[in-house]
């Protein structure tokens, strides 16, 4: 099977909701900042220690909601097609919450700020952190353009849900040095 | 988490050639599954899997198949063998290229076994303002009798000459460029991948405000 279609060669591409735009609009840099951080969740997962299939099946349920979100972006508000999306669930943000407290209190209490690195897998998770928060932006800059409806109200979800996500990453990036046995990087501003 | 799809077991009820390179399967319909006109199934057969586009209506009590027969095609050679009462199971339904109404003139366009999504939408009462049919030969126009009253405009377009026949002699490109006033439509697209990518950059470049829906097929 071939995996290109030609019909980008222009500069367009096709929306979920069926309008041709240019690959500049907010909307494509805003997906595909959010493919970007799922494929640099798959680093990181490669990265994760080989016993710990929990943080691996809780990475891969992020990168399954980040499709439902990329789904979102990729959809105009009161287009028909909203009718064939999966919601964005508030569970999966509390999901997240629960999981920043319970690797949070694994972790010493931190007392400064920290450079991002350390173990490889920590070095992953600030790579996806920073591009979480650069996700969230864009989906505010997109979420400024509509009116109020179904999808923004989706939307709104989804900026609540990366917003959560870069906090989670950034404890987990935390955790990654410690399961190596690595302390945190202080920031020294001398 | 993802959980895993249901399969559901069907066989072959009728087997048919509509054409000398397509065929048409009707299969048994398990009473629990349900789609949407222009979604597809995955027929699996013999360690294989395909998804195919239903060409029958929701409200049938069979599952429709519009196939063409690939000569070396691994899944169509043997469906096209296959007699009445071959068992196997499918899963689905499977994607989003389903009818929206909007303000905008709908323009269905397929090329080849491409009708079979259109088929099913037409049975189910959609009543397209264009709906296209790209074919070699007019031989090929099977379902022509039952989509012609039903679209404001069936067009027949064959990429062989036919003097004998009052079809639009070219691609569906060729009409669209030709005959479709420039404004803005709802594009509905199915087929070979080389017909909807040159019907989009067409879309692009003459129906600006269009929005384009596509079922491609490989």
């Amino acid at each position: 099977m071939k995996i290109y279609t030609g019909t980008g060669d222009k500069g367009k591409t096709s929306l979920f909701s069926g309008e041709r735009v240019s690959k500049a609009s907010d909307r494509i840099e805003a997906y595909g900042d959010l493919d970007e951080l799922n494929s640099v969740l798959g680093a990181l997962i490669a990265h994760l220690p080989s016993d710990r299939s929990d943080l691996v099946g809780e990475l891969q349920q992020i990168q399954a909601n980040i499709f439902v979100i990329g789904s979102w972006l990729a959809t105009t508000p009161s287009s028909p097609v909203v009718d064939s999306l999966a919601p964005i669930e508030k569970e999966q943000i509390v999901f997240l919450e629960n999981a920043i407290d319970r690797l949070d209190n694994l972790l010493p209490e931190l007392k400064n700020f920290i450079l991002p690195g350390g173990h490889i897998a920590a070095a992953w998770a600030h790579v996806a952190r920073s591009i979480c928060r650069r996700t969230e932006r864009r989906t505010v800059e997109v979420l400024e353009e509509f009116d109020t409806d179904e999808t923004t109200e989706e939307l709104t979800k989804a900026m609540i849900y990366l917003n959560r996500l870069s906090d989670y990453l950034f404890v987990l990036a935390r955790e990654c040095n410690r399961l190596h046995g690595l302390s945190d990087i202080p920031w020294n501003k001398s | 988490m993802t959980t895993a799809e249901k399969d559901y077991p069907t066989e072959i009820m009728e087997h048919r050639w509509i054409s000398n390179k397509t065929f048409e399967i009707k299969l048994s319909r398990p009473e629990s599954f349900n789609f949407r006109p222009g979604q597809r199934i995955s027929l699996k057969l013999m360690n294989f899997e395909r998804d195919y586009s239903l060409a029958s209506s929701p409200d049938e009590p069979h599952l429709t198949l519009c196939i063409r027969y690939v000569e070396g095609g691994r899944l169509s050679h043997v469906l096209g063998d296959a007699e009445k009462g071959t068992r196997f199971s499918f899963c689905g339904p499977h994607g989003y290229f389903t009818f929206k109404s909007s303000q905008r003139p709908a323009v269905l366009v397929a090329s080849g076994t491409g009708i079979a999504p259109f088929r099913s939408m037409v049975r189910s009462g959609i009543a397209p303002e264009f709906l296209l049919h790209g074919v070699e030969t007019s031989a090929e126009l099977y379902y022509a009798e039952e989509l012609q009253p039903a679209a404001g405009n069936y067009i027949p377009c064959l990429s062989q000459s036919s003097k004998s026949q009052p079809y639009f002699e070219g691609r569906v490109t060729d009409y669209l460029r030709r005959h479709l006033p420039p404004v803005s439509y709802d594009f509905y697209l199915c087929g070979r991948r080389e017909m909807i990518r040159d019907v989009t950059l067409l879309v692009d470049e003459r129906f600006a405000g269009s929005f384009i829906y596509t079922e491609t097929f490989y």
